[in-house]
């Protein structure tokens, strides 16, 4: 047992937050240290950034033009990104439909899909929520039918992230309503230009226009973007699922969040109260603890010696501590995070005395935001089901 | 970074749980705790699995291991809540007379290794609750001899030591660390009395009073307090261990209940209520789990970073110990408050191992005051 990384990852981090250092614009870790807005500019420049150096694939196996990295180094990679202030990369295109295309797509789908997302140049949305189907997510009821060599799509999903910005998006939809639910369900790619493809904002409880609802209305769809087999889009889901792994915890952006709350207590003053204080050591314990967990898994993966069937737990206790540390940096604030200020969202807003410095405007919004945290990717109580299941066999 | 075990390791687990399974059932722990807790014979095979030499270096006869091998061990003694004082002898004693500056040191550390001698730290003081630098203890030199005057309570297995390692205060304020010495009494001397009795959870300990008794010492001021803390350190890693033992026990048993226990015409393991707190009991034990790594790795380094990890993992201990124990009570209904059967038994000596070394709201109060502008396992 060693808790420390060893020399070669020591200098593969000190690689990385180099590159990170000389290629991370200012003005974009601006704001992600500050949870100010970002736009889709600012998350295209990272992507193509990252994209131009091969990284936005950073989960990659070489033969598909990644670096292919190991868990430990996929890890790291996600650390020093997160601390510097990178923006999350919108896992949609490298982390989520790559893994699929890869596994189950045609080399003629592989190589017409796959560069782009490297590069950065398609944003991808994702087509899994419906109304209705909730944490359910077999229950997809968007129809395709076979005409010749298209399918004919109609239906709606939802809860489609910053589908607003996306170029093509992948869909869970219905193409056999026979036996479990689960047999019947397609895996297709839509362009969203398609005729019939039309996106709606969802304003959330922040005031903020990121999650959408998608309509389908007669859309056709050419039969060569179906992934894999009809009716075994499950499977491909699942493996989806599992590609998941440890990014769920989200412990990187923890870490730097705490440093956050840590420095917002300290500007208000709370952080010498003992009753504040001893909340944000609490949440301390929690990210270590989490983090602890995180690495374990790691160190399972790279051994390959034990299997930690831990993913419901990264996923419970991720998701409360995002919560947990959104709401001390609220109430850190107190009064002063109270006036709603929309444009203290955006960078360079310089404040009014009346609302305090710039930085409390935008605590009462992630507070909301964050909400869905525990919410989505199935929500916790999905996860203790999942978790108890694992435990009492 | 890796956190897998060595084959020596996995071996060393083999062992301990093989003679644990077998030799220290639930039926002999229950007499042990009868006869008052200490059991010499179970002490004898200790020794004869090699154990009691565990920190004790090579040359006095021990095997010179480190803080993972005692990792293993008190986690599958913990298995099988052990009450003998393994961790109170063989790492936290021992790792103060290894670094003590007396000769007599390297005659204690033979005669723990061969398990002939046992000698525990008594450090508690009625007034210091978990404060370290609380010390009321006094010594004096007379005459080139040290006597020590002052009441150490709760010491682990007093009644069972040869000898103790009491820290006593040679100069300054009641609370300052600067002040503090640590003294090696022996059982015989005059002006010592051992009151034992037993303990919660079915072991046993002692209050020690010293009224002018001589000692011998072992760290001046200046080291001791140091020693001290780490020696605390030790301890803490150690519980931290047995603890992660204990509980996955506890919910081992816990979840073969839930399966077989039938209410309504099936088993209680079918209820969501139930199925959502075993998921939430699983998460404290591999919290916990995570943390008495944690502690455990970072046992050897430097004393201030050492000292917040140390606190942060009791914290977590001391909550994941308190919750699995309650819920897992709770999950057994009626069955679970019995002395009859197993839980009850894990449940006490979880909730005195929450209150050894510092108790979560202690922990608390230390990770609070040495956090640092940066988070994480790494800050």
């Amino acid at each position: 047992m060693d808790l420390n990384f060893t020399p070669e990852e020591q200098a593969f981090r000190e690689q990385i937050r180099a590159w990170v250092a000389e290629n991370l614009p200012k003005d974009i870790s601006h704001k992600v240290h500050n949870a100010l807005r970002l736009s889709k500019e600012d998350l295209q420049r990272w992507a193509r950034i990252l994209g131009a150096k091969g990284w936005h694939g950073w989960g990659w196996p070489t033969q598909f033009g990644g670096p292919g990295w190991n868990a430990i180094q996929k890890h790291l990679f996600e650390e020093e990104c997160a601390l510097a202030g990178a923006p999350r990369v919108i896992p949609f295109g490298p982390v989520m439909v790559a893994p699929v295309i890869m596994a189950f797509g045609t080399p003629a789908q592989q190589q017409r899909f796959l560069p782009d997302i490297m590069s950065g140049k398609v944003w991808w949305s994702q087509g899994y929520s419906e109304p209705g189907s909730g944490s359910d997510l077999a229950s997809v009821k968007t129809k395709a039918e076979r005409k010749g060599d298209y399918y004919l799509v109609n239906g709606q999903k939802t809860w489609t992230t910053l589908g607003q910005h996306g170029d093509w998006i992948f869909c869970l939809v219905r193409t056999s309503n026979e036996g479990k639910p689960q047999t019947g369900i397609s895996f297709l790619l839509i362009d969203m230009k398609s005729s019939g493809v039309s996106v709606r904002p969802i304003i959330t409880m922040d005031g903020e226009h990121e999650v959408n609802e998608v309509w389908f209305d007669n859309v056709e769809v050419p039969a060569d973007q179906l992934i894999g087999e009809e009716n075994k889009g499950w499977t491909y889901a699942k493996h989806l699922l599992a590609h998941e792994r440890t990014n769920i915890a989200d412990v990187n952006r923890a870490k730097r969040e705490l440093e956050r709350l840590k420095r917002i207590a300290k500007a208000e003053g709370v952080y010498e109260d003992t009753r504040f204080r001893d909340e944000i050591a609490k949440l301390e314990v929690e990210v270590v603890a989490l983090e602890m967990m995180v690495l374990r898994v790691l160190s399972a993966e790279k051994s390959g010696k034990q299997s930690l069937d831990v993913a419901g737990l990264l996923k419970i206790r991720g998701s409360e501590i995002q919560q947990r540390y959104s709401e001390l940096m609220m109430l850190a604030a107190g009064p002063a995070s109270v006036p709603f200020i929309r444009e203290a969202m955006e960078a360079g807003w310089q404040g009014d005395q009346a609302a305090g410095a710039a930085f409390v405007a935008p605590l009462a919004g992630t507070y909301f935001n964050m909400r869905k945290t525990t919410i989505y990717g199935g929500s916790n109580e999905v996860q203790r089901n999942i978790v108890a299941q694992t435990v009492l066999g | 970074m890796d956190f897998d075990f060595s084959d020596d390791q996995e071996m060393l687990r083999d062992t301990v749980r093989k003679w644990a399974t077998k030799a220290y059932t639930f039926e002999r722990r229950r007499a042990i705790a009868k006869a008052g807790g200490f059991s010499p014979e179970a002490w004898k095979e200790l020794a004869e699995l090699g154990l009691l030499g565990l920190y004790v270096s090579e040359q006095n006869g021990g095997m010179g291991f480190g803080p993972i091998d005692a990792m293993v061990v008190m986690e599958e003694l913990g298995r099988a809540i052990v009450m003998e004082p393994f961790a109170a002898v063989s790492l936290v004693a021992t790792s103060l007379l290894n670094v003590g500056d007396v000769p007599s040191a390297a005659l204690w550390l033979q005669g723990i290794a061969e398990g002939k001698e046992r000698v525990v730290l008594a450090h508690q003081e009625r007034a210091a609750r978990y404060r370290l630098e609380h010390v009321e203890t006094s010594a004096k030199n007379v005459g080139g001899t040290w006597q020590l005057t002052g009441a150490k309570t709760v010491v682990p297995a007093g009644a069972h030591a040869g000898a103790f390692i009491v820290p006593a205060r040679v100069s300054g304020a009641v609370d300052d660390p600067a002040g503090i010495a640590l003294f090696l009494v022996s059982k015989g001397e005059k002006g010592v009395a051992v009151r034992g009795y037993s303990t919660q959870d079915g072991a046993c300990a002692a209050d020690l009073t010293l009224n002018d008794a001589d000692a011998i010492e072992l760290l001046p001021p200046g080291q001791a307090f140091a020693a001290l803390e780490h020696a605390i350190d030790i301890g803490i890693a150690a519980l931290c261990a047995e603890a992660v033992g204990a509980m996955d026990q506890l919910v081992a048993v816990t979840v073969e209940y839930m399966n077989t226990r039938k209410q309504f015409g099936v088993a209680i393991g079918t209820f969501q209520a139930l199925r959502h707190r075993i998921a939430d009991v699983k998460m404290q034990l591999e919290l916990a789990r995570s943390m008495s790594y944690f502690a455990s790795l970072k046992l050897n380094e430097p004393a201030s970073a050492r000292r917040r990890a140390l606190a942060q993992a009791k914290l977590q201990l001391g909550q994941s110990m308190r919750f699995v124990g309650q819920q897992c009570i709770q999950l057994h209904g009626g069955i679970g408050v019995t002395d009859e059967y197993i839980a009850s038994h894990y449940f006490k000596r979880l909730t005195v191992m929450e209150m050894s070394y510092g108790d979560t709201m202690h922990q608390l109060g230390e990770v609070a005051a040495r956090m640092k502008d940066t988070a994480g396992v790494f800050a």
